[in-house]
């Protein structure tokens, strides 16, 4: 029968594939290369799921394929002759209950450790451990350091093999904080606040993304974590508490800045700064960008920090990102008045020579 | 009446009367129509459960394809990274609309299309218990169906099929689609609601004589279940739409966080009816599947009796897990626990019924029909959605898969794979039964393992896609992620799903116009269905049957002779027939309205400056139908097939 050759070969097939892990998944957002103790126990957690299953698959659906295929109506079988009319077998029917029941136990046990695990912080993992206020935005991330008194934007910097305590909240709707490699998702929520925390046990450039819809650039709402060792974010944190060699409002430059740069700082201080804060000083309402230079991407994870794209992204955030609240401004609601929209780019009216000369003064912040 | 004569009769009296004035509707202005009546007029008017089964099977079917278009447009989006193919509004508008097609306008009707024919059928009764009501839910339906679909000629809704608060406010959401949403999706649950109240009737009082509940076929069951889920599931999302509508409309707050609202409150209401309505989804299907599997075994059912309560158990357990959806969202480490163990206590029941499939083709001849291959290729592909379900269950790996593709391969194994699989098995299966021709078997087994390959194609890549880390509802992605090879096999998948979901559709219409003719029973099957004509006449029994066993047709052909079904008793005045009626259309349009009307609050309508008018107005149609409905009666006319 083609049928039973066609099953009977996809099944070998898909089986070895699954079990000798030809299929390496080990991409920028893998779940399946963890690299951190709370992925660490997720990933474990889906092995035994996976090879439960895969024994089940195997077993259920080669009892299938076999009773498929030794019980076809064969061409020399009297058609009139009636098979045995059988109702069932209680003796089977409660065995096969059992067998089931026992295999969810073996689910059960990595189930109830990981709940466990992650809703606090265990004992052994609280040496050391550095808590990250995460606020969720329409489509980017802030990132507070309650401790150390200092914010971020869109690239979380933590220490390698410390634990990071993070409380999730959202300033507009829902949310959901994923880096794969460090740790399964949590969701920011409007009104509440929630708790996750993780550890990379490696330094590295992680990549993550937010996995709840929350609206038109959803699939635009990336983020990075840099997991640096311990001197080294250190240093970061001292660079950042320390702000820009002049302060963002301060109202003149020293003499060796070029011109375009000090026009930066002018045309950056007429249209971005109320939303914008470098150094402690600016709104808040937009990603927090003291030592901007430093980062590795722009527009929350979508684009590399280069000059062509810091351009293209000040002159054309909507293109790139829809609906985007810098080009149309941003919606901030106010009880009693409802949604009041703050003024956008696209009332702005930069020329290019604008734009070069904010490109270049966001270049200078290191 | 091709044999037999009709007499009318002026009240469900019983009483003949030869010549009685026809009666008029809406106050005399139109003749209540009577038999004989224009072909466009009957349909429209029909209360017989046949036609209103095959209307739902035809709107279905049409919303497959209108839901299937989108997921192709959807696919071809994510063909290649960084595409601009749809934009990201429309994006979203799509995967909304495609979840809510599928859901609520394709496999709902499909199942409540056999519902409507089969299940009175195989109970031996001659309509539902609320002829009337019957209509009303199928135009209801219709109604709701073509309110959601206007939405894409103003606005379509793009806040998800979930419509998660506070991204479905007023705020966040200022356009009219979540209106068109929120009011469709109330209309459809009135549909729903109305046709689970008949059917529960129906299959509790309407059984023939000797058909007692453990001898009902397996399919009447899990229509009585999922019924009774659906009764029970409904309010909830009802009470969460009308709250999101305050909340839009009227500043009511139920959601929204700046004043003490809560958006976790949406979830729990909107899981509440939305786990079990995966059960209302799946239930049936499992129903189509433990019907066709018996009669191409030539064997009856493995453990009848725990098939039947292990689906009215996964139906109650459906209530008892909606938290697993919502593993992410912060809840306590008991709640967590909790929903975790109760969602792995419901692979039981789904493994039972698993384990009897199989004990059942154990020990048969088993011929490959194409009703057969389809439900095979259930039994395959809802085992590997219920294996990836089991995962979820398991809360840290949930943590990695939630809202990652992982859990769109996972759901569409279990409704496509699953529900959609059973559903064509039914099709073909009671394709002869409906038509009274039989679907053609290459064209049928073509179709079939063009589906089977699509379809794999298209959602086993989704797997990996998921653990490699890409979200769900994202319109783009990052060529450097490695998802860009499995996304376009994907797409390759789909479309060749589409071919063969599109070449089932065009042999259905086919088979209709030049089909081969078939007998009463041409599968040699086992449930009452087959004991009528194909397709039955309007009272589909001559005389009700006696039941003496469970598989009443095969026990006529093979059984011992006390297992024999009994002559039944001919009706004393004729088979009683309930007349037509205007008022179940006339108020399911008044729904329409009044819906309609909601929407365009303050908005302008067509150039027309709309405040309410029209949900006056469309409420007074629903108010005055309802009113004179239950004035007119029943009616009807006797039919006398056997005075020949």
């Amino acid at each position: 029968m083609k049928i039973l050759r066609i099953l009977a070969s996809s099944v070998t097939l898909l089986s070895l594939l699954l079990l000798s892990g030809c299929l390496k998944i080990d991409q920028n957002q893998s779940a399946l290369d963890p690299k951190g103790p709370v992925a660490g126990q997720q990933a474990d957690a889906f092995y035994v799921t996976l090879y439960l299953t895969t024994f089940l698959w195997v077993v259920v659906g080669g009892a299938m394929l076999y009773a498929v295929w030794r019980y076809r109506l064969k061409k020399t079988d009297d058609p009139s002759e009636l098979p045995e009319q059988t109702h069932g077998h209680p003796l089977i029917e409660v065995g096969l209950i059992l067998f089931s029941t026992a295999c969810l136990v073996v689910v059960a046990v990595p189930t109830l450790e990981g709940i466990l695990m992650t809703k606090t912080l265990p004992e052994e993992y609280q040496e050391g451990a550095i808590t990250v206020d995460v606020t969720g935005y329409q489509w980017w991330w802030a990132f507070d350091y309650p401790e150390e008194g200092v914010t971020t934007a869109n690239e979380l910097v933590i220490p390698v093999g410390k634990a990071v305590k993070l409380n999730l909240r959202s300033a507009d709707v829902i949310h959901s904080f994923w880096l794969p490699k460090l740790a399964g998702k949590v969701d920011l929520m409007p009104g509440q606040e929630n708790f996750m925390w993780l550890q990379a046990d490696e330094p590295g450039m992680y990549w993550g993304q937010c996995a709840e819809f929350c609206g038109d650039s959803h699939a635009y709402m990336l983020f990075r974590a840099r997991a640096v060792p311990e001197e080294e974010y250190r240093e970061w944190l001292a660079d950042l508490k320390a702000g820009p060699e002049v302060p963002v409002d301060a109202p003149e430059m020293p003499a060796h800045y070029a011109q375009e740069v000090v026009h930066g700082k002018k045309v950056f201080l007429q249209n971005c700064y109320s939303c914008h804060m470098i150094g402690g000083k600016g709104g808040i309402n937009g990603p927090n960008l003291t030592n901007f230079a430093g980062r590795a991407t722009i527009a929350a994870g979508w684009m590399e920090n280069t000059t062509e794209n810091l351009f293209r992204w000040i002159k054309e955030p909507h293109e790139i990102k829809p609906s985007n609240h810098m080009w149309y401004g941003v919606p901030m609601k106010t009880p009693g008045a409802g949604m009041i929209t703050m003024e956008g780019l696209n009332k702005a009216d930069l020329s290019d020579e604008d734009i070069h000369a904010v490109v270049a003064y966001l270049q200078t912040l290191k | 009446m091709a044999n037999g004569t009709t007499t009318t009769i002026p009240h469900d009296s019983g009483h003949e009367s030869g010549h009685e004035k026809p009666q008029r509707s809406f106050f005399g202005l139109i003749k209540r129509p009577q038999q004989g009546c224009h072909p466009v007029i009957d349909w429209l008017t029909t209360v017989d459960h046949k036609k209103i089964g095959i209307m739902y099977g035809c709107a279905a079917l049409l919303f497959l394809i209108v839901g299937g278009v989108e997921a192709l447009l959807i696919r071809a989006q994510l063909f290649l990274p960084q595409n601009d193919f749809v934009s990201a509004r429309l994006y979203n508008q799509l995967f909304t609309m495609h979840g809510t097609t599928m859901i609520f306008l394709a496999v709902m009707p499909l199942n409540a299309a056999f519902f409507n024919y089969m299940m009175i059928l195989q109970i031996g009764a001659r309509d539902v218990a609320f002829p009337r009501l019957n209509a009303f839910s199928l135009w209801t339906f219709v109604a709701g169906a073509v309110l959601i679909n206007l939405s894409w000629f103003w606005e379509a809704f793009h806040g998800g099929w979930f419509g998660y608060a506070p991204l479905s406010s007023k705020d966040y959401n200022p356009g009219m689609g979540a209106d068109f949403w929120i009011l469709s999706l109330q209309i459809l649950g009135v549909a729903s609601l109305a046709a689970s109240f008949n059917f529960i009737t129906t299959i509790l009082n309407m059984r023939a004589p000797g058909l007692k509940m453990m001898r009902l076929p397996v399919f009447t069951w899990m229509t009585l279940i999922t019924s009774f889920l659906i009764i029970l599931a409904f309010p909830a999302i009802t009470i969460a739409l009308v709250q999101l509508m305050f909340d839009r409309h009227f500043g009511t707050h139920f959601f929204d966080a700046t004043f003490g609202g809560k958006p976790i409150l949406w979830q729990h209401l909107f899981w509440i009816f939305g786990h079990p309505e995966v059960y209302i989804l799946i239930l049936p299907a499992m129903g189509i599947v433990s019907e066709v599997l018996p009669t191409f075994s030539r064997k009856p059912l493995f453990g009848y009796p725990l098939i039947v309560m292990s689906g009215a158990f996964i139906g109650f357990l459906g209530f008892a897990v909606w938290s697993h959806h919502m593993f992410t969202v912060g809840l306590g480490v008991v709640a967590t626990i909790a929903f975790s163990l109760m969602t792995m206590l419901i692979a039981i029941p789904t493994g039972v019924k698993i384990f009897n499939w199989i004990g059942t083709l154990w020990g048969g001849k088993i011929s490959f029909t194409t009703p057969m291959l389809y439900s095979l290729g259930f039994i395959w592909m809802f085992m590997m959605g219920g294996f990836t379900g089991i995962m979820h269950s398991s809360v840290p790996v949930d943590h990695q898969q939630q809202d990652s593709y992982f859990v769109v391969a996972h759901f569409h194994y279990v409704l496509i794979g699953g529900a959609l699989f059973a559903l064509f098995s039914g099709l073909y299966y009671w394709m002869p039964k409906m038509s009274g021709k039989m679907m053609n078997e290459i064209w049928g087994r073509f179709n079939f393992w063009v589906m089977f390959f699509g379809f794999n194609l298209a959602f086993f890549p989704m797997h990996l896609l998921g653990m490699a880390g890409m979200p769900r509802r994202t319109h783009t992605y990052l060529g450097d992620m490695g998802w860009n090879v499995w996304n376009a096999w994907s797409t390759v998948g789909a479309l060749i799903l589409g071919v063969g979901i599109g070449s089932t559709v065009i042999q259905v219409i086919y088979t209709c116009f030049k089909g081969q003719k078939c007998g009463g029973d041409p599968w040699d099957a086992r449930t009452l269905e087959w004991a009528t004509t194909s397709p039955p006449k309007e009272y589909n029994y001559t005389r009700i049957p006696e039941i003496h066993a469970r598989d009443q047709v095969w026990a006529d052909k093979y059984g011992k002779p006390e297992e024999k079904s009994g002559p039944g008793v001919p009706e004393p005045h004729g088979i009683h027939m309930p007349d037509r009626s205007w008022y179940p259309l006339s108020a399911s349009l008044g729904l329409f309205l009044f819906g309609l009307g909601f929407v365009f609050h303050n908005q302008n309508f067509l150039g027309w400056d709309h405040q309410l008018q029209m949900a006056f107005i469309g409420g007074g149609i629903l108010f005055l139908s309802i009113f004179l409905w239950a004035l007119e009666g029943p009616r009807g006319y006797h039919i006398h097939p056997e005075a020949d």
